[in-house]
């Protein structure tokens, strides 16, 4: 979380980062930066929540164990978002967990808060 | 780092998670309480049958007032969907034993939540269930109350007609 990068003038803190993929945040937009699948795409609040939403609902084990012959293939799609992945299963692995990776780092950085602003001062 | 799922939401993920199913909770509450309303009505127990519309539209109210509640905080509230309403029941008793059992696992359900809020230190969750404490006080008394009837006035004879009459009249006024 200490790390810091500039990119055309917008300042991000990395949240969580993976050998797949990376979440930026971004304090003066109030939004997540998640560099993922070759793109880099802009989630807000309502997004990123129905983002982890579409990706907790697919069932991996499903997927695994169906011997049919379509392609392992996501589409993953959120209302009111500019942004849609199509993913292999395995990325869909590698998103579920930058994103609950993400989660964590930032319900740490909420009890940090609080801990460290919000009730001392 | 700003917290901004704290500046955008009061509720945690897991409580908003309790809230939205506690809001399925009342709406099927309400729609149980309906469909009693009509199995009364259609057997001829009018006060009772009143007595359920009267219990439907207060589950619908306490629906909305987790609803609202929801939304008030930053949070997701989701119209719930409901199913699989029993229409039919096989006796007068066994509607009110229904609706006692109804009532007493939306208390278990709320205090449920109020677990979770203990846990997570929600004071303010907390604080709001407090409103629901007292009213399924209210609602467990008059179910019970009403199971009672069948005990004191008998089912025999004209039993049926005087336990409907009662039901109506069923009040809850505790101070405590």
């Amino acid at each position: 979380m200490q790390k810091t990068a500039v990119f055309s003038q917008v300042n991000f803190v990395e949240v969580f980062s993976t050998k797949q993929g990376a979440v930026f945040q971004s304090d003066s937009e109030y939004c997540w930066y998640i560099d993922f699948a070759g793109k880099l795409a802009r989630f807000d609040y309502r997004n990123l929540l129905k983002l982890r939403q579409a990706i907790n609902n697919i069932d991996i084990e499903q997927i695994l164990l169906n011997s049919g012959k379509t392609a392992d293939v996501e589409i993953i799609f959120i209302c009111a978002c500019d942004h849609c992945y199509v993913l292999s299963l395995l990325e869909v692995i590698a998103m579920k967990e930058l994103l609950s990776g993400t989660f964590v780092m930032l319900e740490l950085n909420h009890i940090i808060q609080d801990r460290l602003f919000r009730i001392v001062a | 780092m700003k917290d901004i799922m704290r500046i955008k939401c009061l509720l945690s993920s897991d409580v908003e998670t309790l809230l939205n199913q506690q809001i399925k909770k009342e709406a099927l509450s309400s729609s149980i309480y309906l469909s009693m309303a009509s199995w009364c009505n259609r057997n001829g127990y009018d006060f009772s049958s009143d007595y359920f519309f009267k219990q439907a539209e207060e589950e619908r109210h306490h629906q909305l007032k987790f609803y609202k509640y929801v939304l008030d905080m930053g949070g997701n509230a989701i119209s719930p969907e409901v199913t699989d309403i029993k229409l039919e029941y096989n006796s007068f008793r066994e509607v009110f034993e229904e609706a006692l059992d109804q009532e007493i696992s939306v208390t278990q359900s709320i205090k449920n939540i109020a677990a979770r809020c203990h846990k997570e230190q929600d004071y303010v969750t907390l604080e709001f269930l407090n409103w629901f404490f007292k009213e399924q006080r209210e609602e467990e008394y008059k179910a019970r109350r009403a199971l009672e009837l069948f005990e004191v006035i008998g089912e025999e004879g004209t039993g049926r007609w005087q336990i409907d009459k009662h039901v109506g009249q069923i009040k809850y006024d505790s101070e405590a």
